[in-house]
């Protein structure tokens, strides 16, 4: 039962695997400290974004948007909108009769020569709605006398599960903590918003599209256009951010395309501020009613919980729960609520740092019940060690790194409105990766080119990807040139869940070596010897006991240069990681604001390709999970639905003063393969943040964001201020 | 009061700094405007020229264009970044004058006559300034898309204040957002650089 509880920290260990290439016993680059080869590029403004591409001719595209939550359209006119100055083509989307569902939907587009003409052309197109109730938060859905806006209902019953027997392990409880707990909505706010620029050569498109997948969204291109796949071609050479939102075309990068065929230009469209908050995604609201029930040694007995929350019009909002500790009896129903705002989409660690949060949280409030420390508590419930579950391990390691055994018991008994508190929580992941290829070739000169149709989207793909040609070559990094960002490159899949370094690197791997293997057959013959008495070298080969350097023996090729393909193979990377962290915050009671002062990360990732940049993926996420903690959230106006604070100053991040101390351990697990890194490190951190407000103020907040206005209303209730 | 002095927040900043800082820019343009007497200009184009990393351009645009769109859309400089378009992120960030400024609340013929620097005239043909050598070394950056404007905002930040306390550095760089969480990076670049002149 526990098995499907947590599945991949229970399941068997792989059979060990024999790859051809298997990682180097003892390496010379894997693992140590190599700066990213796009920096240069990237700190000198020469890399070019798609929302930084020119085309001759280029005009702007920009599309009509619903206004409203909820409407019916009765009438649309753009005459007036094409005869305007600029404007080459005006499409329509939507027909009288037609239903909006979200302020956003798309109804229609168009281009202009200019952003400000397609700007005014825009407001020349008249619409008329029958505007109708909209649903804006998931109470209003909920109720029984609500409009039923969607079909077949406003609410769908999703994941049951019942593991155990509750009601005997309620009966063992010798305490129970009851509870609800919430999570907000947060949006993606990639820096570079979504859009392209789409140019066709007759029935062929290219488009440089800011994506997480060249190859899925050249997919999605020919499937929304009802083109051969083999007519698209799409390029994402350098990507502002994505975190999951960024998987195909979608109706903007569709709208382009076929208003740039309509008006026989290529045509720019990149989303502004306004339609990044309210159409391109977010994270689902999570909800969770728990009653939970303890023995009075500690040992955890029973976990049930009505849990709800909402992916906007129409989507799913299920999580993980409990999360990772072991309850040997649980109850769990999920409903997903739908409201009338955009759809959800993956998000950084989709689910889990929902389910971390609430069960994180009710953590500590079980261990107090039990009156003992939340670490000590937490050991006695966790799943037993393994290479894929090792917070037992990585909990006192985190421990000693922020004083925990200074810490007070919950509320800070210091005098003055400062109070100071310690938390801990822990995460899991999957990470694995399969299905990558990519080509390679070795020329005369001793160039080295890898091609493969990935794509780095801030995560140092690119840089990962050439330490690792450059050790299997025995080169040094810089004399590696990467090809990535082009659907007409080898196929590479999406960039989602932590995959893309466990896809990635072993391709790399064997397809340098094959390589290699290839170099050596060419040139055996012209030294004397079988390719097998040749070896790889730094920066040259060796050959029967005489040494020559890589420029040397690659002039050997000739005009013919070492062509070859490979493919990922099993047995060089794996799925599973886990972590803990710990966050050290001041409150002031008196203001309600907090400061995260310090947090520790213990992360794995099994095998480090890079870890100067394998740590930044840590310290990113760990400001993520912070502003989930306690700055970000989508907030709707409650009569219309509408978002009130769709920019970047009422939506709060953390700016460069709200950032923390990092300490971050990474746990180099070099036999298990590569594991992706960029999901983890997010999960844990809004936990750990509760937790410790609660440890300094001695109320708990069950509702993020922590933001002043909360805390506060908690302390009065908890009776004021100390 | 100190520790508030001290524990300034970005919106904070932002409410006292940067919002001030745009609303100065603003009264200036139209101080220097009177003086010469009201001119109408637009909606049609008009003609300005604009002098951007040591460079003169004349180009043609609406008066209500922001400094930050002519340059990327009609000069092709892309070094800076439209993210928010609203003087919230700092991804625009140039320096003018001396001074940063955010490029999207600016209008491009409030510029004329001034130096404005961006960060596609910071190295020196392959040879990187030494903020941009800090941001590489320390990997400051990830998708690289707020990384121009923390660089320019770095570079003000020395140029104004060469050996920069922690405290220093992250009001300097207050007013620019990050969402990959560079930002640790950031600040190690910020206070690794040493003997930084004015451009």
């Amino acid at each position: 039962m526990a098995d499907e509880q947590v599945p991949e920290v229970q399941a068997p260990p792989r059979p060990p695997q024999h790859p051809t290439y298997p990682w180097p016993e003892k390496s010379r680059l894997l693992g140590t400290r190599i700066s990213r080869i796009d920096g240069p590029q990237k700190v000198t403004g020469r890399a070019k974004y798609s929302y930084d591409i020119t085309r001759p001719g280029m005009i702007y595209g920009r599309i009509l948007r619903s206004p409203h939550a909820h409407a019916r359209l009765t009438s649309i006119d753009a005459s007036a909108a094409e005869k305007a100055p600029g404007v080459k083509a005006v499409l329509l989307t939507i027909k009288p009769g037609d239903k909006v569902l979200y302020p956003g939907e798309e109804i229609g587009v168009l281009a202009a020569a200019t952003e400000q003409q397609a700007a005014d052309a825009l407001r020349l197109i008249r619409v008329e709605w029958e505007v109708l109730p909209p649903l804006a938060t998931v109470e209003q859905s909920m109720r029984p006398e609500a409009p039923q806006v969607f079909t077949p209902a406003n609410t769908r019953r999703g994941t049951a599960q019942e593991d155990g027997d509750p009601a005997a392990g309620f009966k063992a409880a010798a305490f129970t903590v009851e509870a609800t707990y919430s999570t907000q909505v947060q949006t993606h706010t990639s820096l570079e918003t979504h859009g392209c620029v789409c140019e066709w050569n007759g029935d062929n498109l290219t488009a440089w599209v800011s994506t997480q997948a060249v190859h899925g969204t050249r997919d999605g291109f020919a499937q929304g256009l009802k083109i051969p796949q083999a007519n698209v071609r799409v390029i994402t050479e350098y990507m502002g951010g994505g975190f999951g939102s960024k998987f195909g075309p979608d109706i903007q990068g569709l709208l382009c395309a076929r208003i740039a065929k309509a008006a026989g230009a290529p045509v720019k469209m990149m989303l502004d501020r306004k339609e990044e908050h309210l159409a391109t995604g977010n994270r689902p609201s999570a909800f969770a009613r728990v009653k939970a029930g303890v023995a009075a040694d500690g040992k955890l007995t029973a976990f049930e919980a009505q849990t709800w929350g909402t992916g906007g019009a129409g989507a799913g909002s299920d999580y993980p729960l409990p999360y990772i500790y072991v309850f040997p009896n649980r109850r769990r129903a999920h409903t997903d609520v739908y409201i009338n705002s955009g759809q959800q989409r993956a998000m950084r660690a989709p689910g889990h740092p929902q389910g971390c949060f609430v069960t994180e949280v009710l953590m500590d409030e079980l261990a107090d019940q039990v009156r003992m420390d939340p670490m000590e508590f937490r050991l006695k419930n966790l799943p037993a060690l393994a290479p894929n579950a090792m917070w037992a391990k990585y909990f006192p390691m985190g421990a000693e790194r922020i004083n925990w055994q200074g810490r007070h018991v919950t509320g800070d008994p210091t005098p003055g409105p400062i109070k100071r508190g310690l938390g801990c929580s822990a995460n899991r992941w999957g990470g694995a990766g399969t299905g990558a290829r990519a080509h390679c070739e070795i020329s005369s000169d001793g160039s080295v080119v890898m091609r493969c149709g990935t794509q780095d989207i801030g995560t140092a793909n690119r840089t990962i990807m050439a330490i690792v040609v450059a050790e299997t070559l025995g080169l040094e990094v810089p004399q590696v040139t990467i090809e990535l960002g082009d659907s007409n490159q080898p196929f590479a899949p999406g960039s989602g869940g932590s995959t893309t370094a466990a896809a990635v690197m072993p391709a790399m791997r064997v397809t340098a070596g094959k390589a290699r293997d290839a170099l050596f057959e060419r040139i055996a013959p012209q030294l004397g010897v079988t390719a097998k008495e040749i070896q790889i070298g730094v920066g040259n080969v060796i050959a029967g006991g005489k040494t020559i350097s890589w420029r040397e023996a690659c002039k050997m090729l000739g005009t013919i240069p070492v062509s070859v393909d490979g493919a990922w193979e099993r047995g060089l990377s794996a799925g599973g990681t886990s972590g803990v962290q710990f966050a050290e915050v001041e409150v002031d009671i008196e203001t309600g604001i907090t400061r995260v002062k310090k947090i520790v990360c213990v992360q794995d990732c099994g095998l480090i390709v890079d870890l100067k940049t394998a740590e930044t993926q840590c310290y990113g996420g760990i400001i993520s999970g912070l502003n989930y903690a306690v700055f970000e959230e989508r907030i709707l106006d409650r009569n219309t639905a509408n978002m009130v604070n769709p920019n970047m100053e009422w939506y709060h991040m953390a700016g460069q003063s709200d950032i923390p101390e990092i300490d971050v351990v990474l746990v180099d697990q070099p036999e298990r393969g590569v594991i992706g890194i960029g999901e983890p490190p997010a999960v844990a951190t809004a936990a750990a943040i509760a937790n410790a407000i609660r440890n300094a103020t001695g109320v708990t907040l069950r509702h993020i964001p922590i933001t002043p206005d909360k805390l506060l209303t908690e302390l009065e209730r908890a009776g004021g201020t100390n | 009061m100190q520790d508030d002095e001290k524990d300034v927040s970005r919106r904070d900043f932002f409410k006292t700094v940067g919002v001030g800082s745009i609303a100065t820019a603003v009264v200036a343009g139209v101080t220097d405007a009177s003086a010469q007497g009201p001119a109408a200009v637009g909606p049609e184009e008009v003609p300005i020229t604009l002098t951007i990393n040591g460079q003169r351009h004349q180009l043609r645009v609406e008066p209500r264009v922001t400094l930050l769109d002519a340059m990327r859309t009609r000069l092709d400089i892309t070094g800076q970044k439209r993210v928010c378009d609203r003087g919230a992120c700092g991804a625009c960030t140039v320096i003018i004058d001396g001074r940063t400024y955010y490029s999207c609340s600016m209008l491009a013929l409030e510029a004329q006559g001034r130096n404005i620097r961006t960060v596609d005239g910071l190295a020196t043909g392959n040879a990187l300034h030494p903020v941009q050598q800090a941001f590489c070394d320390l990997d400051g950056l990830m998708c690289g898309f707020c990384t121009p404007g923390f660089v320019m905002a770095t570079v003000a930040l020395l140029e104004k204040t060469p050996n920069p306390t922690a405290e220093q550095a992250k009001r300097g760089l207050d007013g620019n957002l990050c969402r990959c969480g560079t930002n640790i990076g950031v600040l190690k670049a910020a206070l690794a650089v040493k003997g930084v002149t004015r451009g």
